[in-house]
């Protein structure tokens, strides 16, 4: 009896203190947002699965616990480009928080198109909420850190790698490995090279040939940067060619100047990639991340690199994917060499993608604005919003069971993700990152279509990228 | 004969309107036409470069290529929308057409579809190995449609997206201006043993010449700044088979920055334009300007 009473007070004291908590937690985040009630703090993003959550569920959170109302943007990548930069250029403060994708991070700091989150918390320490702590972030938080000073310009939201994704079904399958094995005399398995990569493909091409089954994905829209990013971030890396093939340091992009953009192993990442396409489904010309994740759930190919974004509702959501239970996650093929390179940090495999909220200086509700990216860096809401959007920027959340539980439906993403993620890297730290694409990205397409063969394209690219790095200064 | 200064205040507001967002942003983009200016620059600030701009042009093969393939696209949707229109406009007109307020309603429904959805929805019934176009072409005639690979057909599905769009509109302005000529020179020139081919010529065509006029130099302006429909279409592509002017002056002017160059090819589209119009009233109207 003794015990019991004991074992009720403990409880009571246990419930006690925990209320007393949640209540001081909501009545700082009330009490931080007092002088901005009733204001609307207006933001954009790229409609991606983690974005759509901020939309639908975080958004309107904030506002129920802090009276400051969200209205959230969600639109094409492009067009959020467009919008947020012509806001910030005219100044116009349309938007208080804006979507920086990491390609971008560095343009925009060079235009000082953002406002210093460390120092404004620092500046204003009623608003600097103690549950936000840059420390709890992954390494990818430094990707928006601004170079000179350390400083957090953007908190992280999505986070993601390019995984090489394939139908487990068909490659557990028996009848198939036997058809594989007597076709080509090797064991099917997950590629680790790109010949092999290349004869699975060209295997599943033509053993789907009544199936709408292809061998591969590709992400070759003949129109869209979609294109560009593929070949240069996801491919060219695993040929040992890094940051476009530009240096970093001459801004060269021919080989003749010490650059690798029409470099050999350019040219047969390109040849390799615009191969594949013999073996991709008609709408890979198409194609940009958003078709290659629709087109691998629609079961309509074999295996392919998918952005890790959509990882989890290809995996795990029956409404939308017809490839449930049957995904299998590895790393991308790569050429002798190249695993070693990142391995000991010399080059990576592939581009750690993702992208952070940012407050534009053009903002008119800053200080609502830090808020609200403070709330959504928080770690207690991470973990609905990973299993959400498949996108992972706290160390703590790989561990909660709900990840962990997900993680097995994905034959382990989060996993690859966290212990393999150092072999990724983020785009390379180029303020004329869409000055170079728009003038390279046109070559990139004529190889797609066959308006050119794949080296030229290259040749062609390379000189007009350094063409443009001496027009924009960069390059004497 | 006393003239009232009170018409002036009238006209005001409208003039400083026209002023504001007309002949200030057109004097602005004529200044930085003349100035090499890229915020994304080493210097981004504005550097005097005199005809520069210009020069390069010249030798531009992409923009030049873009121009070219924009007057050829102008070209045939508006000979063609004014042929189809014309046709339709007369059938739409004929006392023996069964449900034709039925027909009217149906043919001038894509009128009201916003530019951006026409693209759209487009690019859905054609994108290889999903679309229904390329599914019955394939099925029915053996063609291999693809609008992501092959440049003919992007460009002539771009044609027939704007066709679809606008032929309503000339359908509409015919009618309007057919309905309104007078009975009493085509009862004349029937009475006077005309054949239909001679009274359509000589006499339904100079009492129209207004309204085609004006139908034509709508549908000639819109077409030469085709922009949202092809950007949602095709984006451009295949590589750059439809990436007619508006789209590159877009990619120069936003994504590169280029403001300086860009400016110099809004100006140079411009003054095509405008000789382009002018050289199309002398051909329709035999007079080099001036209204009559």
């Amino acid at each position: 009896m003794n015990s019991f009473v004991k074992a009720v007070g403990v409880g009571f004291i246990s419930l006690g203190l925990w209320s007393s908590t949640a209540l001081a937690q909501d009545s700082w985040w009330k009490t931080a947002a007092q002088p901005y009630q009733g204001a609307t703090i207006r933001g954009i993003s790229e409609s991606t699965p983690a974005s759509k959550y901020v939309e639908q569920v975080l958004g309107p959170k904030f506002t129920e616990e802090t009276g400051i109302k969200v209205e959230f943007e969600a639109t094409s990548w492009d067009q959020m480009y467009d919008k947020a930069i012509k806001d910030m250029e005219a100044n116009t403060g349309i938007y208080d928080f804006v979507y920086i994708e990491q390609d971008i991070v560095y343009t925009y700091l060079a235009r000082n198109f953002l406002v210093d989150i460390t120092k404004s918390l620092a500046d204003n320490a009623k608003i600097a909420s103690p549950d936000f702590k840059p420390e709890n972030f992954t390494t990818f938080l430094n990707y928006f850190k601004d170079p000179k000073s350390g400083n957090v310009m953007g908190v992280p939201m999505e986070a993601f790698i390019k995984p090489y994704l394939y139908r487990k079904d068909l490659f557990d399958d028996p009848a198939i490995q036997k058809a594989y094995k007597d076709s080509t005399g090797a064991d099917l398995k997950p590629a680790t090279t790109h010949d092999e990569y290349t004869q699975i493909a060209k295997f599943f091409t033509e053993y789907g040939a009544d199936k709408e089954l292809w061998g591969t994905t590709v992400q070759a829209s003949s129109s869209h940067p979609a294109a560009f990013y593929e070949f240069f971030e996801s491919v060219a890396p695993t040929f040992g060619v890094y940051n476009w093939g530009i240096d970093g340091k001459t801004f060269a992009a021919t080989e003749a100047n010490g650059g690798q953009m029409n470099s050999a192993a350019a040219k047969k990442a390109l040849n390799y990639w615009v191969g594949l396409l013999k073996y991709a489904p008609p709408e890979s010309t198409s194609s940009t991340w958003d078709e290659v994740a629709g087109t691998f759930a629609a079961g309509r190919a074999a295996q392919g690199l998918v952005y890790g974004e959509n990882a989890a509702w290809i995996a795990t959501d029956e409404s939308k994917s017809t490839v449930v239970g049957k995904v299998g996650v590895a790393l991308p093929p790569v050429e002798a060499g190249v695993m070693e390179a990142a391995e000991s940090g010399k080059g990576y495999i592939g581009y750690y993608d993702g992208g952070a909220f940012g407050i534009p200086h053009s903002s008119k509700n800053k200080d609502a604005s830090l808020l609200f990216l403070q709330y959504i860096g928080q770690a207690s809401v991470q973990t609905d919003w990973a299993l959400a959007g498949s996108r992972i920027v706290m160390n703590s959340t790989y561990h909660d069971p709900k990840i962990v539980d997900q993680d097995k439906k994905m034959n382990g993403y989060y996993t690859l993700m966290r212990e393999d993620g150092k072999l990724f890297a983020g785009a390379p730290p180029f303020p004329f990152h869409a000055q170079v694409l728009q003038v390279v990205a046109p070559f990139i397409y004529k190889a797609i279509v066959g308006e050119i063969k794949p080296d030229d394209a290259l040749d062609q690219a390379a000189t007009a990228a350094e063409a443009e790095l001496v027009k924009l200064g960069y390059r004497k | 004969m006393r003239q009232s200064n009170i018409g002036w205040l009238f006209l005001t507001p409208a003039t400083l309107i026209l002023f504001v967002v007309g002949f200030v942003p057109f004097i602005y983009i004529l200044y930085v036409g003349f100035f090499d200016w890229n915020t994304n620059a080493v210097d981004p600030t504005l550097r005097w470069a005199g005809l520069q701009n210009y020069r390069s042009l010249v030798f531009d093969t992409t923009f030049l290529n873009s121009l070219a393939r924009t007057l050829v696209f102008a070209f045939f949707v508006v000979v063609s929308e004014l042929l189809l229109g014309y046709v339709l406009a007369r059938a739409l007109m004929a006392d023996r057409l069964w449900g034709r307020q039925f027909f009217r309603t149906i043919h001038t429904l894509p009128i009201v579809v916003a530019p951006i959805a026409v693209g759209a929805t487009w690019r859905l019934l054609c994108v290889p190995g999903f679309g229904i176009v390329p599914y019955y072409l394939k099925l029915w005639f053996g063609i291999d449609y693809n609008i992501s690979t092959n440049a003919y057909h992007a460009f002539v599905t771009a044609i027939i997206m704007d066709l679809w769009h606008w032929t309503p509109f000339v359908t509409l302005s015919l009618m309007a201006g057919l309905t309104a000529l007078p009975k009493e020179p085509l009862e004349q020139a029937q009475i006077d043993g005309g054949n239909k081919l001679q009274i359509f010529w000589y006499v339904i065509v100079p009492m129209l010449k207004p309204v085609l006029l004006t139908t034509v130099f709508i549908r000639l302006m819109d077409a030469l700044r085709s922009v949202d429909e092809i950007w949602m279409l095709t984006k451009g592509g295949p590589a750059e088979s439809t990436r007619f002017i508006g789209l590159h002056i877009w990619i120069n002017v936003f994504p590169k920055t280029d403001y300086g160059y860009g400016a110099a090819m809004s100006l140079l589209t411009l003054y095509v334009t405008i000789v382009l119009s002018w050289l199309l009233f002398v051909a329709m109207t035999g007079r080099k300007g001036g209204a009559q």
